[in-house]
């Protein structure tokens, strides 16, 4: 019987260690959804510090300095906007009006979100619904 | 053509349906006629397959452009075993593979065991075969591979370039081989319920087919990782991705299980436990499927959104649901035979092995749906990566290293502190001196010094037990270390697999450590001439030159490399243009030495004629993937063994 006790115990152990990882890991790394618009319209500094944002690139607002790296670009989701800037190289797929992820530091003074992660979605399936229709 | 594709898939669903259905009606009733017969519907299905892929194939390498999915995933300009290889570049075909490979499984299968005569095998078929009434009915009727256009269009979108890349070309098929494959270790413990066997010999036969695939699977997502670190462009080879993650879990539970199964196979423990890992390795498998095809969640990969993913989830949970009502249903049939003696004993240690890989997966699983529970949960979406995945998973990780170099030491049942002091002490003090020496090198953190501890610790107990397996076979044989060394290991292939299998481990782990902790980067723009400074390094431009090929420009630079002052070679880190998909690609250059990767990319060309370089040392890369070679190696040394036939499993009355 002591050893199941002692089982027991060790398991609780382990459960409570995974547990207590993954509760801080996900209170300091965990990054918030928003739309474009929900932060575009906050009035004051959000409480949370990271962000997810999913939208699309503003048609015209790319600023890209090869050399430093660095790339500036406002991203919409139709509606609002919100400056993005991102310390890196240009991601392959990267282009106007496509669909982007990023994730990062929001700054509420510059209206800003400083993304430490850009993800480009890839085109090629959105030029495939210029196939047309299949045949009856 | 494309009719007789659809046809055949759709023979290949009455057939599944049909085997299913006749081998219960056999089971059920004793005759073997049904039986047989279901048998040879789970054959036609693999040759229907078979059929509907040599047809896609056909359309794929013809570019028929009146195939929609030629047209999606194919082009005119396409190099063609690129176009024989977009058979698995979309969601249709791959589900196409996925049912070859599965088919091919089921084949496989009845050959291997076409000489027992027990209605237990039929069984498994038949939980096979339901696995395949699902994938035929979602290539027949949701996800067909055959649809043509109204109107074909004069050339194809053309293939991704991030997969016109030769290890795309075998990633999937190897990853699927492992992933699919755990359908015959589902319907091994499934039919073992059913039929309420008791007995150990299926247990080894599951131990088997999970090996295999588990092998195939891990290889797999080295692939893939090799993949992203050439293709992606970004330093790195393993990011979170969920895609990533979905590969990584039912390998972490089929390891798990790989361990537990020879508590059950030595002292007939942790049988419910055991057949719940079987279930949930498959399960996992499945859910890898889903994710990389239901588009819930963002990736890299980022599939179109499809109309597959309540299918997969719906298949997910009955089969879910009736891998649990069995094993609740069959409590009785799973009694332990065994109580553990103590703790700290070699059952011990793989129970807590167990926990942790399950702990593991949990953590992963978590991680990868977060934004979708944390939405069901509280409304918000809150989403996780890579600093979650590494805060989380690399401590489980290193208690994971630690505890492969405390298991094997541990004696079954019961240790004295005796043997506990004797097998511990040489090497904890070695793995001290390693972090001894790794210190003047940087080493320092928690994280990074325990690693190197547990390295230096998991190979002392390794070697120290080859030592003493041989050292207990002196008496019987002489002979030089090298030939000694084999016919331990031929003697014990299990065991000494196991082992090397565990090195290779290590091997990835020190991979994985220098990598990820000691990489080095510098970036900047250069003119013809100038040189940018990277640790040892000095890279220095040459020129810019464009070129053409079959279906893309190139941008090249070029760049001299020095290390310590010393020419040592000329790399071409490039952008290609793809005329198809209207956007660049980057193509690293990559300088590979043992100890470490120096890894170039081209940012682009400036209007000065300047070119931005970026550049990366990833110390110790090439150790990720060594370590997966020595893996595989010690797989197929484990798989080698000969089954061991134990005493005949008799159906309790």
């Amino acid at each position: 019987m002591g050893n199941r006790v002692r089982l027991a115990v060790l398991s609780l152990v382990v459960i409570a260690a995974v547990g207590y990882l993954i509760l801080t890991g996900v209170k300091q790394t965990g990054m918030q959804y928003m739309t474009v618009t929900e932060l575009a319209r906050l009035d004051h500094a959000p409480k949370a510090e990271g962000f997810r944002l999913d939208g699309v690139v503003a048609p015209g607002s790319v600023v890209y300095d090869q050399r430093e790296p660095k790339l500036q670009f406002k991203m919409t989701d139709g509606k609002e906007k919100i400056a993005v800037v991102y310390d890196g190289l240009m991601p392959d797929a990267f282009a106007d009006g496509r669909e982007v992820v990023v994730e990062g530091a929001y700054r509420h003074g510059d209206r800003a979100l400083y993304a430490s992660k850009l993800v480009t979605k890839c085109p090629s399936k959105y030029e495939a619904k210029g196939l047309g229709k299949d045949k009856s | 053509m494309s009719e007789l594709g659809r046809l055949s898939l759709l023979l290949g669903f009455a057939c599944s349906l049909f085997a299913v259905g006749s081998i219960a009606w056999g089971l059920r009733t004793g005759l073997s006629g049904p039986l047989r017969g279901g048998r040879r519907a789970v054959w036609a299905v693999c040759g229907l397959t078979v059929l509907a892929v040599i047809l896609l194939e056909r359309a794929l390498l013809a570019r028929d452009m009146s195939y929609r999915y030629v047209a999606e995933h194919t082009s005119k300009d396409l190099p063609l075993h690129y176009a024989f290889t977009s058979l698995w570049a979309g969601q249709e075909g791959s589900l196409l593979l996925w049912l070859l490979i599965l088919s091919a499984y089921g084949s496989a299968f009845l050959f291997a065991y076409r000489k027992r005569l027990d209605p237990f095998y039929d069984a498994v078929a038949m939980v096979i075969a339901a696995v395949m009434v699902f994938f035929t009915g979602l290539l027949s009727f949701v996800s067909s591979p055959f649809r043509i256009l109204a109107t074909p269009p004069p050339d194809g979108m053309g293939l991704n370039p991030l997969l016109q890349d030769p290890g795309m070309m075998i990633h999937p098929p190897i990853l699927y081989t492992g992933y699919v494959g755990f359908v015959v270790p589902f319907a091994f413990a499934m039919a073992v319920l059913l039929l309420n066997r008791s007995g150990t010999r299926w247990i080894e036969e599951v131990r088997r087919w999970t090996l295999f695939c588990w092998g195939f699977l891990g290889v797999g997502i080295l692939l893939g990782a090799r993949w992203a670190y050439i293709e992606l462009g970004w330093g790195g080879y393993w990011g979170w991705d969920p895609v990533e993650n979905a590969s990584l879990m039912p390998w972490l539970v089929g390891t798990g299980f790989l361990h537990s199964v020879m508590i059950e196979q030595r002292r007939g423990m942790l049988k419910t436990w055991n057949i719940t890992l079987i279930a949930l390795t498959f399960l996992l498998s499945m859910f890898g499927t889903f994710l990389t095809r239901s588009g819930v969640l963002t990736s890299v990969h980022s599939f179109a959104e499809s109309n597959i993913g309540p299918w997969f989830l719906g298949f997910i949970l009955i089969a879910a649901t009736a891998a649990t009502a069995l094993i609740l249903y069959r409590k009785a049939l799973l009694e332990s035979e065994n109580r553990m003696d103590a703790i700290v004993s070699r059952e011990g240690s793989f129970l807590f092995n167990n926990v942790l890989f399950v702990a593991l997966t949990f953590a992963t699983f978590l991680g990868t749906t977060f934004p979708v529970l944390s939405e069901a949960v509280t409304g918000t979406k809150i989403s996780v990566s890579a600093p979650f995945f590494n805060r989380v998973n690399v401590p489980i990780a290193l208690t994971l290293l630690l505890l492969t170099g405390a298991g094997p030491v541990l004696s079954w049942k019961r240790v004295t502190a005796s043997v506990l002091k004797r097998n511990f002490m040489l090497p904890a003090f070695l793995g001290v001196i390693a972090v001894l020496v790794a210190l003047p090198f940087g080493a320092t953190g928690v994280y990074p010094l325990v690693c190197i501890f547990g390295a230096a610790f998991v190979i002392t107990t390794i070697v120290m037990e080859f030592a003493r397996g041989i050292q207990a076979r002196k008496s019987a044989e002489t002979g030089a270390l090298p030939g000694q060394v084999v016919s331990l290991v031929q003697k014990n292939k299990r065991r000494y697999g196991g082992y090397i299998v565990h090195a290779g481990m290590v091997v990835i782990f020190l991979g994985v450590l220098g990598s990820s902790v000691f990489q080095k980067e510098a970036h900047g723009p250069l003119r013809n001439g100038e040189s940018l400074k990277l640790g040892p390094y000095a890279l220095t431009l040459r020129g810019v030159t464009d070129h053409q090929r079959q279906n893309a420009s190139l941008t090249t630079a070029i760049v001299d490399v020095q290390r310590d002052g010393k020419f040592v070679a000329t790399e071409h880190p490039s952008k290609a243009f793809y005329s198809k998909s209207q956007q660049p690609m980057t193509e690293v250059a990559l300088h590979t030495t043992p100890m470490e990767d120096l890894y170039l990319i081209l940012g682009g060309v400036n209007e000065d004629g300047s070119a931005s370089i970026q550049a990366y040392i990833n110390p110790l890369v090439s150790f990720v993937w060594v370590g997966g070679l020595i893996m595989v190696f010690g797989t197929l040394i484990a798989l080698s063994d000969r089954m061991r036939l134990r005493r005949e499993e008799k159906p309790v009355p």
